[in-house]
């Protein structure tokens, strides 16, 4: 039995039985066992973040070397587009004026009027195919409180669909991307009354960079480069948020019409993102308080 | 008279080179993934530094390494997986579990008869790379029939074609560099070791010779 005890393969074996079973008590909601990596990502963010940081700056460096002449080619352009766009924003000027007023009168709703907006920027990636999360720099502190069952969208600068937060630590929050197979969202055409349809991630489409529609009702047409939004169904996401483009439609098996989607967000190319967080607004709070009491 | 004896010193640069590839690897992993891909694979970096670890240096490097390294992959970018209710949850420890096992693997290939020879070590870094590829398909099967989950796996000639060759071959490309740098720049000094192999000698045959 010593022999046993002191044989390394045993000890190995031992290790990776107790290593499991951490990894499937980690999957229980509110786990206790995460926070035992909290030392580790003490240590190795603010390591990870200078290396980042020092890449980028030697990329941008070296950007500025190759690009020289293709900034000051741009910058041309650029003068002659600011000079146009000058014109165009004193006539906008008094079309925005009248659209407030017109706002004011009509009642319009503005979709995303009730969602707080938080800036974060991109820590890490994906490693592979496999541990694909992506970690942000904004936790807790900075109000991405996350609840067990909620969830909250990321979108880009363009306000384009990333993904959702699916945890988030003090300082730090991690991020479902929209090619991952475990996400899901209820989409539509972008238009009035769109059919409603689901957009999930698909293991196999995720290497082309496209996710799967799936769910489409029978008399629902699809075709190539229409436009997909959120639909709003399911609470999590508000309607109107701009998903992707349809690329192609499988009508082969009637019973079951899927279709492939490119979402507008280059995740890979991404820097900062924006995280929706919905407001509570503090007359719903006083109500209830009054209520309650 | 020295105060700190050669045996202390060769732990001390073992535990600091150790630590400096460890984050700078991992760091550039995650941070630049896009220059390290090709056909929607990454070259892993870290999973290979674990299993040279292993295969140059012995079983308990590569477990240790392979355990920290672990642990900082499950804090940089952990896998997101659909849990026992159905809900997709950020895990923790599989990526201990991952590359402690690719550490003891690597580490499989130990021995005075391979001599630590170079060629090798990418044979041994493409079979473990395997392992992974193929226990990972399985436990992904596994788990998804498990907890009544449809799973969105590729079919088997579409994971061989664009999972496991793109990941192969980037895995074997990465191991070049980081050959060289265990070798001349790593945490164990080979001079002198050509005769009589200390490490060898004090760690016994950790393969399956040995078992």
């Amino acid at each position: 039995m010593k022999k046993l005890i002191k044989n390394k393969w045993f000890i190995a074996l031992l290790v990776l039985l107790v290593l499991a079973a951490f990894a499937v008590l980690s999957l229980l909601p509110g786990s206790p066992v995460k926070k035992l990596l909290k030392p580790v990502q003490l240590v190795t963010s603010p390591a990870q973040s200078l290396v980042k940081n020092a890449g980028d700056t030697i990329s941008d460096f070296w950007s500025a070397i190759t690009d020289g002449i293709a900034i000051r080619k741009e910058n041309e352009a650029l003068k002659e587009q600011i000079a146009d766009l000058r014109y165009h924003l004193t006539q906008n000027e008094e079309a925005a004026l009248r659209y407030e007023e017109l706002k004011e009168a009509l009642h319009i709703k503005d979709v995303f009027s009730n969602y707080d907006i938080y800036g974060a920027s991109i820590l890490s990636r994906e490693s592979d195919e496999w541990f694909s999360t992506i970690r942000l720099n904004a936790g807790t502190i900075d109000g991405i409180a996350l609840e067990e069952g909620n969830s909250y969208p990321v979108l880009d600068v363009q306000m384009n669909l990333v993904g959702r937060v699916i945890e988030s630590s003090e300082k730090e929050s991690r991020v479902l991307p929209l090619l991952h197979e475990g996400f899901a969202v209820a989409g539509k055409v972008n238009e009035v009354n769109g059919a409603t349809f689901m957009v999930v991630g698909d293991a196999e489409l995720k290497r082309q960079g496209l996710c799967l529609v799936k769910n489409i009702e029978k008399d629902v047409v699809l075709e190539p480069n229409m436009m997909i939004v959120t639909s709003g169904d399911g609470g999590l996401f508000p309607e109107g948020i701009p998903i992707g483009v349809i690329v192609s439609v499988d009508y082969s098996n009637p019973l079951e019409v899927t279709a492939t989607l490119k979402p507008y967000s280059q995740i890979g190319k991404l820097e900062d993102v924006f995280i929706m967080i919905p407001y509570v607004e503090e007359e719903t709070v006083e109500t209830q308080n009054t209520t309650g009491n | 008279m020295s105060i700190v004896n050669t045996n202390t010193r060769s732990r001390i640069r073992k535990v600091v080179v150790y630590a400096i590839y460890i984050i700078l690897l991992s760091s550039i992993q995650v941070s630049f993934p896009d220059k390290l891909g090709f056909a929607g694979q990454t070259a892993d970096l870290m999973f290979v530094f674990v299993i040279l670890s292993g295969y140059f240096n012995g079983f308990w490097d590569g477990a240790i390494v392979g355990f920290v390294c672990g642990l900082v992959r499950d804090v940089f970018s952990p896998p997101a997986v659909v849990g026992l209710d159905g809900e997709v949850r950020v895990t923790a420890f599989i990526g201990v579990l991952t590359l402690f096992a690719a550490g003891i693997v690597g580490s499989a290939f130990f021995t005075k008869r391979m001599h630590r020879n170079v060629p090798f070590s990418i044979v041994a870094v493409v079979f473990v790379t395997a392992c992974y590829k193929i226990l990972g398909f399985l436990l992904i099967f596994g788990w998804s029939t498990m907890i009544d989950v449809p799973s969105s796996l590729y079919s088997p000639s579409t994971a061989f074609l664009y999972s496991f060759l793109p990941q192969l071959l980037l895995n074997a490309i990465a191991a070049i560099p980081l050959i060289f740098l265990l070798r001349f720049l790593g945490p164990v000094s080979y001079r002198g070791k050509a005769e009589k192999d200390k490490i060898v000698d004090k760690q016994g045959e950790g393969t399956w010779l040995g078992i």
